[in-house]
């Protein structure tokens, strides 16, 4: 049991790791909390779906799309939606505002032309289940895990390792001196933003195959905010420990404690964090800059 | 000047708000004068129906079937000569929703009964508008026992066609029992929707009554997709059966996750179950499931029913919501006929009274005292090979 | 008569809003969780009528009490220390969501059933009544040193610190008296609708609330109201577009943030003085057109 419950923990927790880097990854660079990450989450699920069923393409290809489509539409609400806000200097209220408002219109827009139909995945990895000593974990289950970890790791190598990384990482501290010494803060949003769409697109397809499209999914997003809250904001490291965290005490409090008033748990457990640890467990300095 | 145009903008908004009020009652209200005190020339009945959200499969059929059924009641002359007309409002199976249509049916549409809602949550939250009103509001598949019972006493003006939850769980539990030879259950519901606590208490009442043991109950909320912290701790006691009674997604999302986790027992569900979309959802793990419905495709009394929706609107009707609101409508229309007026009391007295009506999915009697009819048939279906297949007919004694 | 009903409603959200107003308006913080406020306010004061008999008066005020508490026990310690707004906002989607665990699971709020057959107490003068008087409140306290130093700490909260104004004080009075309205306009409207759920308050309904303040205009009293009121009357006219709704209001968020951040009415409120002028500039206007 004890085994059971920290597979499956570590299985929900992934995906709210994966989930929470995306967004971590925005805030760190423009310090405001894109709420329209779920939304595009969600839209990465649906064209996960539509690619696999009406185009009949394979898993490869219907991965590649949802992370397409994720990135399109990150760009797109960037340039749309945030630009001209970070263009002005607008206070970081505004830019919440304008997430909040793009989530609201991408899921009601979902809900008022595609309905409010459930479109389930068809079973392209099979049912199998792989026994491990008692316990059982899907086969998908693994394929999450691994691909939220290849990818999490390929983020982290890409920040470390690369040019554009390293321009992401200085415009995360100070984007007016990165520009200072020649950054070209335009593309590097840009760029942030098509590297937390590809994030959301793969969580949209294993949230879909998992469980299965639909307008509202994207407010599991809601536990991946906590995550990153819990694992301190804007850092990167932090969103997957958080998510992790987050993932493992929802199992256990289901299944040792009560499974209806697990959330309470999960917002008390946010809540003392932020008693304790003010910048959450692995955060860095965020009091509003002087 | 910006300010200038917003303030022109409300003042109009404001114009258009009092004009459309009121004009909102239809024409045809004022021009006939009625040759009869209290029944007015068009009979005017409600239809509170989900007709978007995730309910929408089934509302949308049985607006349709409703529309179809009444137009056929007009055809034969009507009540009494005078034609009924149909007042539908849209709910979103959502109970604030389900109020504000109940209270524009009776303020401006000046209705005479209401249909609806398929939730017994909406229905009851409806009764809290139609009462005080007086207004019959008969629900279609509102099977808790408080939508027409409150504290003991019956509410003067609700009524329903369909059986009640209690005989929903016991069905349910006894199909377990002796059908299927279960000896142990266990129990996943939804905590967030009435029906779903209520239907599981009921069943685990019932199953332990017959001497079967319930190994867990566990439940999620509304909303949540992932049960498999709960269901692998319901595997952990071994039940022979894992009662479900909640909305078709959430089942069949259960049914996967229990399968994942290894579980190789039977699945038994509610009347909520009977939607396509389960098998869509679902997929292999639902094979072999059983739920209790309402209403079955093959049920021989309703073939001719089936035929006629079949040639109007070029599918099957998604039972059993459909008949449910045509039996609701039957015994509307029997019983305006029988009172000789369109006063709600005298309605609601009428209904008391039916006996041995001939509505579409048998004959109903009600009983006063619990405004239910009597001897509701239940069926047992069962999932198989993507189809729902009829198993098995209870009645009540 | 059903216009009346569209009213009440009406004068319910601007109280809602009002408060929200106050908040997010003039200290700069944002909030996803006021509908949970709006829950706790229904819930009191629905169950010391309906259980208690309590009279109504004392039935509301305990909600507004209550709503009030919840707002110390959450804002305590998002806002304690200096962080970053974003820390509120993702507490409050915590709190929001907690608040409607504790309720679908309470005996004694019948759980996901709801309450159904609280008196029908709320009236049109009732509400528009408490509508007036939270105003006038709003007003008043934005007038006083309490409104200067809020604006002073959302504008710029270091350089409020630095001239002595105290941020957490500051910010928990807005947050305490923005969830007191959220509470009594929960409160009023449980009593008009006759029936509470859990399931009412969710986040769509904090959405309708910021919606209503952002268009309205932060920094604004009337602008909001303004807006509340259109956001309530608007939808009865348009029945048909009622799926388009959400998607405009999300569109307009985010187009009044690109064009207009102030909103309808920003920094500036409706005031007799101003309507005089208007008037004398549309005379002068029409005189103009037939000269």
């Amino acid at each position: 049991m004890l085994l059971q419950t920290t597979i499956t923990g570590l299985a929900i927790g992934g995906i709210y790791a994966l989930m929470a880097v995306g967004y971590s990854l925005v805030f760190s660079v423009l310090n405001f909390s894109n709420f329209a990450h779920g939304s595009v989450i969600m839209l990465g699920a649906y064209a996960g779906y539509f690619v696999l069923t009406k185009a009949g393409a394979s898993f490869p290809v219907a991965l590649a799309g949802s992370m397409l489509a994720g990135v399109i539409l990150g760009v797109t609400n960037e340039r749309l939606a945030y630009r001209p806000l970070r263009v002005r200097n607008a206070r970081p209220l505004y830019f919440m505002i304008s997430a909040m408002g793009v989530a609201i219109f991408l899921e009601n827009l979902v809900y008022a032309t595609l309905g409010a139909h459930f479109y389930s995945y068809p079973e392209v990895l099979g049912r199998s289940i792989v026994r491990l000593g008692g316990a059982s974990i899907g086969i998908l289950d693994l394929f999450a895990l691994a691909f939220s970890s290849v990818a999490i790791t390929g983020l982290h190598f890409f920040l470390h390792n690369t040019k554009s990384g390293l321009a992401i990482r200085a415009c995360s501290f100070d984007m007016t001196v990165a520009s200072l010494f020649g950054v070209r803060i335009d593309r590097i949003v840009g760029l942030v933003f098509a590297l937390a769409g590809a994030l959301a697109g793969l969580s949209g397809i294993f949230l879909g195959m998992k469980y299965m499209a639909y307008p509202t999914m994207g407010w599991i997003t809601n536990k991946a905010y906590v995550a990153a809250v819990i694992g301190g904001l804007g850092s990167l490291p932090g969103a997957v420990i958080g998510g992790i965290v987050l993932g493992l005490l929802e199992t256990f409090v289901s299944v040792y404690i009560s499974s209806i008033i697990r959330d309470v748990f999960s917002f008390s457990a946010l809540v003392l964090v932020l008693l304790a640890m003010p910048n959450g467990l692995m955060g860095r300095y965020v009091e509003e800059k002087i | 000047m910006k300010r200038l145009l917003a303030a022109a903008m409300v003042l109009c908004l404001l114009g258009f708000q009092l004009c459309g009020c009121g004009g909102g009652t239809k024409p045809g209200d004022q021009a006939k004068v009625p040759d009869e005190p209290g029944v007015p020339e068009v009979i005017k009945i409600g239809h509170a129906v989900a007709l978007t959200g995730d309910a929408s499969i089934w509302g949308q059929s049985e607006s349709n079937a409703l529309k179809m059924w009444a137009r056929k009641v007009n055809e034969q002359g009507g009540i009494d000569g005078k034609k009924i007309e149909l007042v539908t409002y849209d709910t979103r199976a959502d109970s604030v929703e389900a109020v504000n249509v109940a209270k524009r049916m009776i303020e401006q549409d000046k209705v005479v009964a209401i249909i609806g809602a398929a939730q017994s949550g909406v229905t009851i939250a409806m009764t809290a508008v139609t009462e005080p009103a007086k207004v019959p509001l008969i629900g279609t598949t509102a099977t808790n026992p408080e939508v027409t019972v409150k504290d003991g006493v019956v509410r003067p003006h609700t009524f329903r066609v369909c059986f009640i939850d209690p005989f929903q769980g016991t069905v349910a539990a006894q199909f377990a029992s002796t059908e299927l030879g279960a000896k142990t259950a266990a129990v996943l519901y939804d905590v967030g929707s009435d029906y779903s606590s209520w239907l599981a208490q009921y069943f685990i009442e019932a199953f332990e009554k017959m001497g079967g043991t319930i190994v867990g109950k566990e439940a999620f909320r509304t909303g949540e997709l992932d049960y498999r912290a709960m269901l692998g701790k319901l595997k952990e006691g071994n039940p022979d059966v894992i009662f479900i009674p909640t909305a078709q997604k959430e089942a069949a999302l259960a049914m996967k996750q229990a399968r994942d986790l290894g579980y190789e027992g039977k699945f038994l569900g509610g009347d909520n179950w009977g939607s396509p979309d389960i098998i869509e959802l679902g997929g292999s793990a639902v094979e072999g499931g059983y739920f209790v419905n309402l209403a079955s495709l093959e049920d021989p009394d309703i073939q001719d029913f089936i035929a006629e929706y079949r040639g109007e609107y070029g599918s099957d009707p998604v039972l059993p919501n459909p008949v449910m609101a045509i039996d609701a409508l039957i015994v509307l229309v029997e019983a305006i006929k029988k009172a000789g007026s369109t006063d709600g009391d005298a309605i609601c007295k009428a209904i008391e009274e039916i006996k041995d009506l001939q509505a579409l999915t048998g004959k109903i009697t009600y009983d006063p005292q619990t405004h239910n009819p009597l001897n509701k048939p239940a069926i047992i279906q069962q999932i198989k090979d993507g189809e729902f297949i009829y198993v098995e007919k209870y009645v009540t004694s | 008569m059903y216009i009346q009903g569209v009213l009440t409603v009406a004068m319910i959200n601007i109280i809602s809003t009002t408060g929200l107003a106050v908040f997010t308006g003039f200290t700069g913080l944002f909030s996803l969780g006021h509908a949970a406020f709006m829950a706790v306010g229904a819930y009191t004061s629905a169950i010391l009528t309906y259980f208690v008999k309590a009279p109504y008066p004392v039935a509301l005020l305990t909600g507004v009490l209550a709503s009030s508490v919840l707002a110390v026990l959450v804002g305590y310690p998002t806002l304690r220390t200096r962080l970053r707004g974003d820390y509120f906002a993702i507490a409050t989607i915590g709190m929001g969501e907690a608040t409607r665990v504790i309720l679908e699971n309470l005996k004694i709020t019948q759980g996901a059933r709801g309450l159904p057959g609280i008196s029908q107490y709320t009236t049109l003068p009732v509400a528009g009544a408490a509508a007036a008087i939270v105003l006038v409140l709003a007003r008043n306290m934005l007038a006083s040193v309490y409104g200067r130093n809020a604006v002073s700490v959302r504008e710029d909260a270091v350089a409020a610190e630095m001239s002595g104004i105290h941020l957490l004080r500051t910010r928990m009075i807005s947050l305490v008296f923005s969830a007191g309205c959220a509470g009594l306009a929960g409160g009023l409207y449980a009593h008009y609708l006759a029936f509470i759920q859990p399931v009412m308050f969710t986040m769509v309904q904090s959405t309708q609330i910021t919606a209503a303040v952002v268009c309205g205009g932060t920094g604004s009293l009337t602008g909001p109201a303004l807006a509340a009121f259109v956001f309530t009357v608007a939808p009865e006219l348009l029945r048909a577009a009622q799926m388009w709704r959400l998607v405009i209001y999300g569109l307009m968020l985010v187009l009044i943030m690109v064009f207009r951040p102030q909103g309808l009415m920003g920094y500036r409120d409706l005031s007799w003085q101003g309507l005089c002028s208007l008037a004398a500039r549309l005379r002068k206007g029409v005189r103009h057109a037939k000269g």
